[in-house]
């Protein structure tokens, strides 16, 4: 098995960390390296688990992609269903925060046309300005000038 | 949170080492009850605030943020041959499973370590969390249990070192060869012998022929018919 394969080892410590401290409350609790190589190996073995049957699951429904249906089909196969909830949660939160930032997006592609219409307008204002008062900035110029060496 | 604690604590006792910033040398000078009082405000005042942050700390539970990688959760998926396409949403739910799965197997293997008064988690903690669970099956074979492995070699070996020996099974029912399956002394049958020892003592059995009496068994015993 290629090392690309294989699950982050300080995310699955980070993971196994966070419910050791809360089993226990008297003490730390620390992990050993082939446990944390074991915790792995079985997370990386329950994906190849879940997918297998997710994709049989998706087969015997006619269809090619492997879609959420499929994956929480799959959970209860595998009698693992009271993941199921916590897991739509997530997904619904998940949901909600691709929403957000489609509104964002749109937001900003809407206000980019608008934007680039402001600044064509501003830079031909600018340019008639130039081309009419050119003199007169430069009489301001030279006024500001003069009343700082003055003072 | 300990260290929002003692800086508390600092900041109570104060830079000075004559208590609250200094209010031991301020009792002999004319302004001293007014400086006593503001003292004793400053204090109560850190108190609430150290008492707010605390409390605030404590209901926070937002700091587990540890998603698996998607992109490594989709190369192992798709190590998998048969699994061809994926819907953008699947990994999500993969990574979030499989967090809930390490969870769960945490747990399971604490238990056990906690049952030996043990405070590290080993390998063989996992290994009992999961020929526990029937859900775990799967992983039968992924975390092998050294602590089993070691009663066979134990229950497998007699006295003198060398496995009880049972017959082929093309072979009559009458005929054993070797030592007796049942113990003498106590009249229990023994556990048959692993399958690395049987193809052993098979081929050692079918070198000499039957006939040959003593020389045809292993242990220089009479056949029993």
């Amino acid at each position: 098995m290629s090392e690309a394969e294989e699950l982050p080892r300080s995310i699955m410590r980070r993971v196994v960390k966070y419910k050791l401290s809360r089993c226990s409350e008297d003490g730390e609790i620390s992990v050993s390296k082939d446990g944390l190589l074991a915790f792995s190996e079985s997370g990386r073995i329950f994906i190849h688990y879940l997918s297998a049957t997710a994709n049989d699951i998706c087969k015997e429904s006619k269809r090619q992609i492997i879609n959420v249906e499929n994956v929480f089909k799959a959970l209860e196969e595998t009698e693992f269903p009271e993941f199921v909830c916590p897991l739509k949660a997530s997904l619904e939160e998940f949901r909600k925060k691709n929403a957000r930032k489609k509104v964002v997006v749109s937001k900003g592609k809407e206000d980019e046309p608008k934007k680039k219409r402001k600044l064509e307008g501003e830079s031909s204002d600018k340019g008639e300005g130039s081309e009419k008062g050119e003199d007169n900035d430069k009489g301001e110029d030279s006024d500001k000038g003069v009343s700082g060496d003055d003072q | 949170m300990e260290n929002n604690q003692q800086q508390g604590a600092q900041a109570q006792s104060g830079p000075y080492p004559g208590g609250a910033g200094g209010s031991a040398g301020a009792g002999a000078g004319a302004g001293a009850a007014p400086f006593q009082h503001l003292l004793q405000q400053q204090q109560q005042q850190l108190q609430m605030f150290w008492s707010y942050q605390r409390q605030e700390i404590e209901h926070v539970n937002d700091f587990k943020n540890h998603q698996l990688p998607l992109a490594r959760i989709k190369k192992i998926m798709k190590a998998d041959e048969d699994v061809r396409m994926i819907s953008a949403e699947a990994p999500i739910l993969f990574a979030k499973a499989c967090e809930l799965f390490i969870l769960e197997l945490t747990i399971r293997s604490w238990l056990h370590a906690d049952e030996n008064k043990r405070r590290t988690l080993q390998k063989n903690d996992i290994a009992a969390a999961i020929t526990r669970t029937d859900i775990f099956d799967f992983l039968v074979d992924i975390v092998p249990r050294d602590e089993i492995k070691d009663d066979a070699a134990l229950v497998g070996a007699t006295a003198s070192g060398v496995p009880y020996y049972y017959p082929p099974i093309g072979q009559p029912a009458g005929m054993m060869i070797g030592r007796p399956a049942v113990d003498p002394a106590t009249g229990v049958y023994v556990q048959p012998p692993s399958q690395a020892w049987q193809s052993v003592w098979q081929s050692a059995a079918e070198d000499t022929p039957y006939g040959t009496g003593a020389q045809g068994n292993l242990d220089g015993q009479s056949m029993e018919f």
